[in-house]
């Protein structure tokens, strides 16, 4: 994926130089996902609701979830190791990356109320609190 | 004009048949003309809660097959007027209906009675496609367990597929104890994956198996507790504000259950 692109709409253009989130496709899903329904897209895809247990959610890329992130989420599924999942509450059933296969440990309880992005680093799935543009950069929002 | 309200749940033995015969029995006690619909065929039971199975001659099949009137089939209640039963048939399957049926059946009893309720069956097969055809409301109905609210969120998705939004929740056999400990889900848990409104909390209460096994209603018994949690999902089925019982001052869960309406 090519790198430089510019974000405008802060003020002033500024370049962009991660490996962000940007791709032409990509789909507005509005609505909660329940048990029994699922979504698949070769893209990526953004869920303005929650995705409840029994519920799956399969893109090719990118999956962000404006809710709760309950049931089972697979993005990268074409094989893509940059591919990330981003929830404001992410608590799912099993959670893959391209070929990897993560579930939360079995006697895990803790809840975190605060978005977080889970993504390979290394070679292994990796789950962090989400920062926002705004607090990387030290900003007051 | 009547109102049709399907109570459904997916998992089975949450309480569909003990809610569907209360909020009948509770709404004629209020004088309401009510017609209960038994769509369970083949594992009939609202006759039997209700103590009218020695009275049924015409099921729902005989009548959707035109071996009789729909007329002949209604059993009238023992204690209320108001209140009729249409039984399901026992020795036939749920095929023995189909949806368009069903529809014509709700819209005929719609024009006599205040409240069409419809007993669906467990599952999500045709016996429920024929329970929610002609409904224009559905109460779902769960248990405070992960796989009933696991099914609870299913039927929930099944019903707006089909157009029926916004349906409102019992949850039925709550043991506030077990939730103190930790042992059983709480309210809030719920809310939080199912997001539609409470209908109302019915606690896990003894005499719901004794008035069921004598065929009442314990929605006419003054002293329980579920009879008390059943009058009040009657007052907010006709639209009354009604808070919530409280089971459990400690927990506090009361205050965060957000919305609390009536089918309104
Ligand atoms: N709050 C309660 N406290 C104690 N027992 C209850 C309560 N609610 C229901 N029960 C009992 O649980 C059993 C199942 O209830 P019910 O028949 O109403 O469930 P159902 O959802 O209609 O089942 P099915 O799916 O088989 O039709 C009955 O024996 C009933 O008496
Ligand atoms: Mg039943």
């Amino acid at each position: 994926m090519a790198n430089s692109y510019s974000v405008s709409g802060f003020g002033q253009d500024m370049a962009a130089d991660l490996d962000d989130l940007v791709d032409e496709k990509t789909i507005l899903v509005q609505r909660t996902l329940r048990s029994g329904q699922s979504i698949y897209y070769d893209g990526n895809v953004v869920i303005l609701g929650d995705v409840n247990p029994g519920a799956e959610v399969t893109a090719k890329g990118n999956v962000i979830v404006m809710g709760s992130l309950r049931g089972v989420v697979h993005a990268g599924a074409g094989g893509d190791e940059n591919a990330v999942v981003m929830a404001f509450h992410l608590q799912p059933t099993q959670l893959r990356i391209a070929n990897h296969i993560t579930r939360p440990p079995d006697n895990e309880t803790v809840e975190a109320d605060y978005p977080e992005m889970a993504r390979i680093k290394g070679g292994v799935v990796t789950i962090e609190f989400f920062q926002t543009a705004g607090e990387r950069q030290g900003k007051n929002i | 004009m009547g109102e049709v309200i399907v109570v459904t749940s997916g998992k089975g033995g949450v309480g569909k048949t003990t809610s569907t015969a209360n909020m009948g029995t509770g709404l004629a006690a209020m004088g309401y003309k009510v017609a209960l619909i038994d769509t369970d065929i083949g594992l009939r039971n609202l006759d039997v809660v209700l103590g009218l199975e020695n009275r049924i001659v015409f099921d729902i099949v005989d009548v959707v097959n035109g071996n009789c009137r729909l007329r002949q089939a209604l059993i009238k209640d023992k204690r209320f007027d108001g209140l009729h039963l249409l039984p399901a048939a026992q020795t036939k399957d749920k095929t023995a209906v189909t949806p368009d049926q069903m529809r014509d059946l709700c819209a005929e009893l719609k024009n006599e009675f205040d409240y069409v309720i419809i007993d669906c069956p467990a599952g999500i097969e045709q016996g429920f496609r024929n329970a929610i055809a002609g409904a224009e409301k559905a109460v779902v109905v769960t248990t405070p367990e992960v796989s009933a609210v696991r099914d609870a969120d299913r039927i929930i998705g099944l019903l707006e597929a089909a157009e029926l939004r916004e349906p409102k929740l019992i949850i039925n056999r709550l043991r506030p104890k077990m939730v103190k400990q930790g042992d059983m889900m709480g309210i809030d848990d719920i809310i939080d994956i199912l997001a539609v409104d409470l209908l109302g909390i019915i606690p896990e209460d003894e005499m719901i198996v004794i008035t069921t096994n004598r065929g009442e209603a314990v929605v006419l018994d003054q002293h329980s507790r579920s009879g008390q949690a059943y009058r009040n999902i009657v007052r907010r089925i006709l639209g009354e504000e009604v808070p919530i019982i409280n089971l459990d001052e400690s927990t506090g869960f009361f205050k965060k259950i957000k919305k609390i309406i009536g089918l309104g």
